[in-house]
């Protein structure tokens, strides 16, 4: 019951999050300034989330020479062919090839 | 038939195709999601609960794996609110285009705004009229929707039988250094996520997992800052 009413809450925080400027600035223009900053959001964001995935609890980053090793060939697999899947086939095996060479 | 509720059917189809592949990367995710509501000893139905009450990976792993090691409920539910933070800023830049939206779909539309479809929304945001984005929108979004309902509850039955050495869930951040590869068309946008990663590298000791949201913030600014350089 704890698990249920906690992912209820998240859910109700979670669903506002989304929802707040959509909702709340749907009938308003959007300042130029701020306009320039969103398409950084993206960017930004993301590769926050790369480090954030590989945090853990105590601040450390597994952020080793497998793991850069990967995100190298993936980005550059990314980059000439724009297909997710052969980039995670790809990365996945440069991180495992060079996790088991280091 | 009214324009606020007509459809494409041609970007229906795209956007079933174009969420398919973006959504194989999640898979892993939801496998570990399974594997940890499982470890963590949760009511399996309780855990499986959150992939439709929250629907977001990253927050829904934070609460069962904070759960089910014995945190406070207050502590997990605001790291997890903490790590979906991030869709404050996804909302504000969709808003722009949920503008020439009907209500229904402003209410609607936000449910599923996940890092994928925000991915996939802000390139087809570009180039489509209302009701071409609209269709393609609720496509993909129902797509990923439909998908991370079954593959979560298919977790909880398989993940405990996928070997920890294989480290699937690296999966996840090489998904996401795809997606911002794919986004860049500006060296300003290299310098957002270079300053973003570095600030969230040194920043990753702050409690509940803030950095992140420090990190984003600073990436942002810098983008900002480059791109009044580059005018």
């Amino acid at each position: 019951m704890t698990t249920f009413m906690a992912s209820v809450v998240v859910g109700i925080g979670t669903y506002a999050s989304r929802a707040i400027f959509i909702l709340a600035l749907a009938k308003r223009r959007i300042p130029d300034t701020v306009m320039i900053s969103l398409q950084f959001v993206a960017p930004a964001v993301l590769s926050a989330l790369v480090i954030a995935v590989l945090s853990n609890d105590d601040g450390t980053v597994a952020l080793g020479i497998p793991e850069i090793a990967a995100f190298i060939a993936g980005g550059a697999t990314v980059y000439r062919t724009r297909n997710h899947i052969l980039t995670l086939v790809v990365g996945m095996t440069v991180f495992w090839v060079v996790r088991a060479l280091v | 038939m009214s324009q606020s509720t007509s459809i494409d059917r041609s970007a229906i189809r795209r956007g079933i195709t174009d969420a398919l592949p973006l959504y194989v990367p999640a898979v892993p995710f939801a496998l570990v999601i399974g594997l940890a509501i499982v470890e963590a000893g949760l009511n399996p139905l309780a855990g499986w609960s959150g992939s439709w009450l929250i629907f977001g990976g990253a927050a829904q792993l934070t609460l069962v794996t904070l759960l089910g090691s014995g945190a406070a409920v207050i502590a997990a539910i605001t790291a997890a609110l903490v790590v979906n933070a991030r869709h404050l800023m996804y909302s504000a830049a969709m808003a722009p285009t949920f503008q020439s939206q009907p209500a229904w779909f402003r209410w609607l539309g936000p449910y599923v705004l996940i890092d994928q479809l925000f991915a996939l929304a802000t390139i087809e945001a570009q180039e489509s009229d209302p009701v071409t984005f609209r269709s393609y929108y609720l496509a993909a979004g129902a797509t990923f929707w439909t998908l991370w309902q079954l593959t979560t509850a298919l977790g909880i039955f398989i993940g405990p039988a996928v070997p920890d050495e294989w480290n699937l869930e690296f999966a996840v951040p090489l998904l996401f250094i795809g997606l911002i590869v794919i986004g860049i068309d500006r060296w300003t946008k290299v310098v957002a996520a270079l300053v973003g990663a570095a600030v969230t590298y040194l920043a990753a000791g702050m409690p509940n997992r803030t950095g992140l949201l420090v990190g984003a913030l600073v990436g942002i600014l810098a983008g900002t800052i480059a791109e009044r350089f580059a005018r």
